[in-house]
């Protein structure tokens, strides 16, 4: 059977990591490659880098990242943030990066969206959609740019246009609960599943094993993503199995 | 709602890496059965003489004992002195809350065994720093201990070319990162430290986390680094537990120290004193340290010794309850002095740890006194005397009841 | 042990492989072209993508006959993933494209009933019977798994299967040749103690 995941995001700003509140604010949460080491040797499930420098958006940080990175840690690793060319993407993968994580160009270029996937395969592709909801309505809004560039097609039909472009996951963000560690937005995570016929990890709110569990158990998801649960707090990927395994959810055994 | 508990020993669905079966065992409680039943206990120690007979006499030291003085490292040196004659290097952490008892327990142990010690103490101020900024992030202060403790140790194999190294007590018989059901000699290891020892956090980690606010030079965090795997490799290291080769048993252990060297144990705050009189007499932060777990987990170091004992059948349901409720959850005396350390009131404590708490429990914070021990007036102080200090909700008995 | 050879079919990447292979202290070579096969001891074949592309690949680089004549010497070798695949007899994507017929059997589609492809994540896999390859690993543990196509073949020659709506093989070997579904170098500790033992294993079973 087919485990779930819990997936440790890492932002990476300059040459450290940052954890954000809702996009916004920076707080150093560690070294890349040390922690790192420490979520391989917590036995994580897979590792999601995403370079949220607004400035320096090449790839070379998250290569130069990369090629330390997958030195130490043997598993799934996801690269993203400021991917644009079916160059970034070869240059990444060559370098030992199993999965790109592309969300602005998923709006303007979904032409490389299906150059990656035909090339790597549809599994190497993953589509991450930042989502605020409308203060009125409370509809999903989503944005581009690190949380800056607002977009006008709707969730459904842009779910449905990656996934016909090639994206073989999808990694779904929640802006306004990202860093409240206040709980997932659950709702969101089953309105993405219930409409993608890909995988979906979803993101922003954990705060504690309970918020995991509950999202796991509400909805089909496949991979819970976190941020600021392994950084604030005494807990790492192990604990919160143990804790997730004592409710029946499935986690891989090493 | 109450917590999901073991039904045998009664450690609570927070306790860390806990998983009930079926019948609502706890894990612990089943690593424990498996190790009493299924591990060929003679062959371990066979193991153990080879290991020895394969490092002895070749190096500086046959090897390094890293010693706290609590009743593990005390049995685990006196075992290596006394069954196998070895010339340990024994390397202690001074972690800065080293008590009176402790120090005259370790002065006997190490005069009658006839030992060499080293001695480190680490920068008082970086500690205090490190301290905040752990109990900020993980609700627990003790980083520059877990790491010390651990990484330390290794630095100074390295240096003394010295690559067998004993450490006491198994994981294995407390948490689940390692078990003993795996058939494997935990390795005492960087990937050990990362896994659980540093709250994963590395020293690398923690420069860029202080380094704003605080003075830090580059070297400040030296001691809380683990050294490099190339270089262990190279010269050989082996890091194990005495109790991967040996079967441990608490009580046993404690009766052999208390009667071999005279090892005597201690008051420690928030314990019921004539019960456990053995556990964790090191340190006099540990009274704030089982708070704190009190208020994050719900459960506190009263619950893991009746725990143990309940696992060994030492002890009924009943008299283990009325420990804990008569025992448990007291608010320690030192807590005066930790909120010195970090120059915070205990409204700020108090906001800080409920960040952290693990759900599903809600804690409490109304807690009582637990009474003072012997030696509080022997503790540390920054600045203030016994009657002023910093903000608390309200005063502690001055009593010894 | 001897040096390792790992293919380069210019199919997926090799990095996390040399890596892996390095962390364990192991000397390895990449073979980008079959003269380096006369100069290893042992040779991983790792790969993620078609078939029929990395058959073409080899065809191409000139790879076919001397991996045959490398494996007819007795000599170790280990598919991962499509480079497991490839080992088959023949593989059915858009019409039958011949493999290198290392195992006997036929690589096709999955049919997992209502569950999606590709086959992504961490799955368990169960022993079918010991292998040297396999010593010190439990039985069980799960490892990560990329794919959408199965290697069909007789059950003697499967020795490990992984459940994914049905039942399929995830480690099937005849002799000296060997094949993983999963990823040992994406798989942690279970997976480099089987590359591990892949490097000291001497073909024999």
């Amino acid at each position: 059977m087919l485990k779930k995941r819990i997936v440790p995001v890492q932002l990476l700003l300059g040459e450290r990591l940052v954890k954000t509140v809702r996009f916004d604010t920076h707080r150093d949460v560690g070294d890349p490659v040390a922690s790192s080491k420490v979520y391989s040797s917590q036995d994580a499930d897979e590792l999601v880098f995403l370079n949220i420098d607004r400035e320096g958006r090449s790839a070379d940080r998250l290569l130069r990242l990369l090629e330390r990175v997958s030195e130490v840690c043997f598993m799934p690793l996801a690269m993203g943030g400021g991917i644009r060319a079916l160059a970034d993407v070869e240059a990444l993968i060559r370098r030992g990066a199993d999965k790109v994580v592309i969300n602005s160009a998923a709006y303007r270029d979904r032409d490389l969206l299906a150059q990656a996937a035909d090339k790597f395969g549809a599994q190497a592709v993953v589509v991450s959609i930042d989502v605020r909801r409308d203060l009125e309505t409370g509809a999903p809004r989503l944005f581009s740019d690190c949380g800056r560039r607002a977009e006008a097609i709707t969730l459904e039909e842009h779910i449905r246009a990656v996934s016909d472009s090639g994206a073989g996951e999808l990694l779904v963000n929640s802006i306004d609960r990202d860093g409240t560690m206040e709980g997932y937005d659950v709702p969101l995570i089953a309105e993405v599943r219930a409409q993608s016929r890909v995988p979906v990890i979803a993101c922003g709110g954990a705060g504690n094993y309970t918020h995991l569990k509950d999202a796991f158990l509400a909805t089909d998801v496949e991979a819970l993503a976190c941020g600021s649960l392994f950084n604030f707090g005494d807990n790492n990927p192990l604990r919160a199995k143990a804790f997730l395994g004592n409710y029946g959810i499935p986690f891989k055994k090493i | 709602m109450p917590l999901k508990s073991c039904v045998r020993c009664g450690l609570p669905e927070t306790y860390e890496t806990i998983q009930f079966d079926e019948k609502g065992v706890c894990n612990i409680c089943s690593e424990r059965t498996f190790r009493d039943e299924a591990i060929d206990w003679k062959e371990r120690r066979r193991q153990l003489d080879a290991l020895v007979a394969t490092y002895r006499g070749k190096h500086p030291y046959d090897c390094i004992v890293p010693f706290s003085g609590g009743k593990d490292s005390t049995f685990t040196l006196n075992f290596l002195v006394r069954e196998y004659g070895l010339k340990p290097l024994v390397v202690q952490f001074n972690h800065g809350f080293l008590r009176p008892t402790l120090l005259a327990n370790n002065e006997r142990t190490f005069k009658q065994l006839g030992v060499e010690v080293l001695s480190f103490t680490p920068n008082w101020k970086v500690v205090k720093r490190l301290m905040r900024e752990s109990l900020i992030r993980k609700g627990d202060f003790c980083w520059h201990c877990h790491t010390g403790i651990f990484a330390f140790p290794m630095q100074i194999a390295l240096r003394f070319e010295t690559p067998l190294i004993f450490w006491g007590e198994p994981s294995a018989e407390y948490t689940a990162y390692y078990s003993y059901s795996d058939q494997e000699v935990e390795e005492v290891d960087e990937r050990r430290f990362n896994r659980w020892t540093n709250l994963g956090i590395t020293a690398e980690d923690m420069a860029g986390m202080i380094g704003g606010d605080f003075p830090l030079d580059p070297r400040d965090l030296a001691p809380y680094t683990y050294p490099s795997v190339r270089d262990l490799k190279r010269l050989g290291c082996r890091s194990v537990c005495l109790g991967s080769f040996v079967p441990w048993d608490v009580k046993r252990n404690t009766q052999e120290i208390m009667s071999e060297l005279g090892w005597k144990g201690d008051e420690v705050e928030g314990m019921p004193w004539e019960t456990y009189p053995y556990e964790k007499i090191e340190c006099y932060m540990q009274g704030v340290r089982d708070y704190i777990k009190y208020l994050k987990r719900g459960y506190s170091r009263v619950t893991q010794m009746t725990a143990l004992d309940l696992r060994n059948g030492r002890i009924t349901k009943e008299d283990a309850a009325r420990l804990i409720d008569e025992h448990e959850g007291r608010k320690p005396p030192s807590l005066r002095l930790f909120l010195e350390y970090l120059e915070m009131d205990e409204q700020e404590f108090n906001e800080i740890v409920r960040k952290t708490v693990v759900a599903p429990h809600v804690p409490d914070f109304g807690a009582e006194w637990a009474p003072m021990t012997w030696d509080f007036d022997r503790w540390h102080r920054e600045k203030a005397t016994h009657t002023d200090g910093p903000a608390l909700l309200d005063s502690p008995s001055k009593s010894r009841d | 042990m001897g040096t390792v050879g790992i293919l380069d079919i210019e199919m997926g990447n090799l990095r996390s492989l040399c890596n892996a292979i390095d962390s364990l202290g192991v000397d390895s070579r990449v073979a980008r072209e079959p003269s380096v096969l006369a100069e290893v001891s042992r040779v991983l074949i790792p790969g993620v993508g078609s078939y029929r592309a990395a058959m073409g690949n080899l065809t191409r680089l000139g790879f076919v006959d001397p991996l045959r004549r490398f494996a007819a010497a007795g000599k170790p070798v280990l598919g991962i993933c499509l480079g497991m695949q490839v080992l088959s007899t023949r593989g059915e994507e858009g019409g039958a494209v011949p493999g290198l017929a290392l195992i006997p059997g036929d690589v096709v589609l999955m049919e997992p009933d209502s569950l999606r492809l590709p086959h992504v994540g961490w799955n368990s896999v169960s022993f079918r019977s010991p292998h040297p390859v396999l010593e010190g690993i439990r039985d069980g543990k799960d490892f990560y798994f990329v794919h959408s196509y199965e290697f069909r073949c007789a059950p003697e020659h499967s020795y490990a299967e992984t459940s994914y709506g049905r039942p399929f093989s995830s480690i099937v070997g005849v002799g000296n040749v060997l094949g993983v579904q999963f990823h040992p170098e994406k798989s942690q500790r279970n997976g480099l103690q089987l590359l591990e033992n892949f490097c000291r294993w001497d073909g024999g079973c």
